[in-house]
């Protein structure tokens, strides 16, 4: 079971840096290629995949001028997700995400995201009015417990299909956790969607002028 | 069975549990997404011009409902190898 849990990998001035922060440094060296590729070429397949995340923010916020001011952040999650999420086919690098940090420092992200366009949307005045009701204790607790199932979620898919992989490889041998790796690409791919979905969904229910 | 060592004991019920809890954290997901797979399915037959919405709604909400599947598997990878009691009683192992 060594193989799914982070290990230190080296110390700068002291402090440690784990394998699956190596992997993220490693998910930013592809993202930013990528970025540089894309801006040469522009694939179809990109384009389609872009389109599709527009239409999917669109579906959420209700109007395309909504959507567009969203973009940037909810873009860079889904990529960043897409990428981290399935950096393990290459070998001998950690999932980003089998960590409890990354996701968890995303969910944090997420939580002060949401509440600052929420100010941005309305005014800090307007905001604290629209959030003023009987139901705060229920908002607040629901903030956390959203912040809290993020990133659980994300975490426990990823090192789920981490830890089955390991299991068969220890059990069976090479070549025979070949599905399953499979089945980890497509869960990696629906979590990045559902993490992206559910951020949207919390963004919406913040910026709706009431 | 209980008189055990306090290791063997702890170890014991600790796989126990797991398996248990496993089960039954598959089994109850796994009847509820079916239920939401089944409703959603009706729906597309009924209404084949909303189908899209639906597949969308219908991803998002077996995720969720998958969460608590991984829930119980995170708690049983915690009891399995991070077990707090092993450590509060037996710190050296």
């Amino acid at each position: 079971m060594d193989e799914i849990i982070p290990k230190v990998s080296f110390y700068v001035f002291g402090v440690p840096v784990r394998n699956t922060v190596v992997g993220t440094w490693i998910t930013m060296v592809f993202i930013i290629l990528g970025v540089w590729y894309v801006r040469r070429t522009l694939p179809t397949a990109l384009v389609m995949l872009i389109d599709f995340v527009r239409d999917s923010i669109t579906g959420i916020m209700g109007s395309s001028v909504q959507a567009d001011r969203y973009i940037p952040f909810l873009g860079t999650l889904v990529i960043f997700l897409l990428v981290a999420n399935n950096i393990f086919v290459i070998p001998a690098i950690a999932t980003p995400t089998m960590d409890i940090n990354t996701p968890l420092a995303l969910s944090i992200v997420v939580f002060f995201a949401v509440h600052y366009f929420g100010f941005r949307e309305q005014g800090i005045l307007g905001y604290l009015k629209a959030r003023a009701s009987p139901l705060l204790i229920l908002d607040i607790i629901s903030d956390v417990s959203r912040t809290l199932s993020l990133s659980l979620r994300l975490f426990g898919n990823i090192l789920a299909g981490e830890v089955i992989v390991a299991v068969i490889y220890r059990l069976v041998g090479p070549l025979a956790p070949l599905p399953l790796i499979v089945l980890s690409l497509v869960t990696g791919v629906l979590q990045a969607y559902v993490y992206f979905v559910l951020t949207a969904n919390a963004i919406a229910s913040a910026v709706v002028r009431t | 069975m209980f008189d055990l060592e306090p290791g063997t004991l702890i170890t014991v019920i600790t796989i126990l549990v797991g398996g248990i809890g496993m089960v039954l954290g598959a089994i109850l997901p796994a009847v509820v997404e079916g239920r939401a797979v089944l409703r959603a399915l009706d729906g597309m037959v009924r209404q084949p011009e909303v189908a899209n919405d639906l597949r969308n709604t219908l991803i998002v909400s077996l995720a969720i409902l998958e969460t608590t599947a991984i829930y119980v598997l995170l708690v049983i990878f915690v009891i399995f190898f991070a077990n707090p009691l092993l450590d509060r009683f037996f710190p050296a192992g």
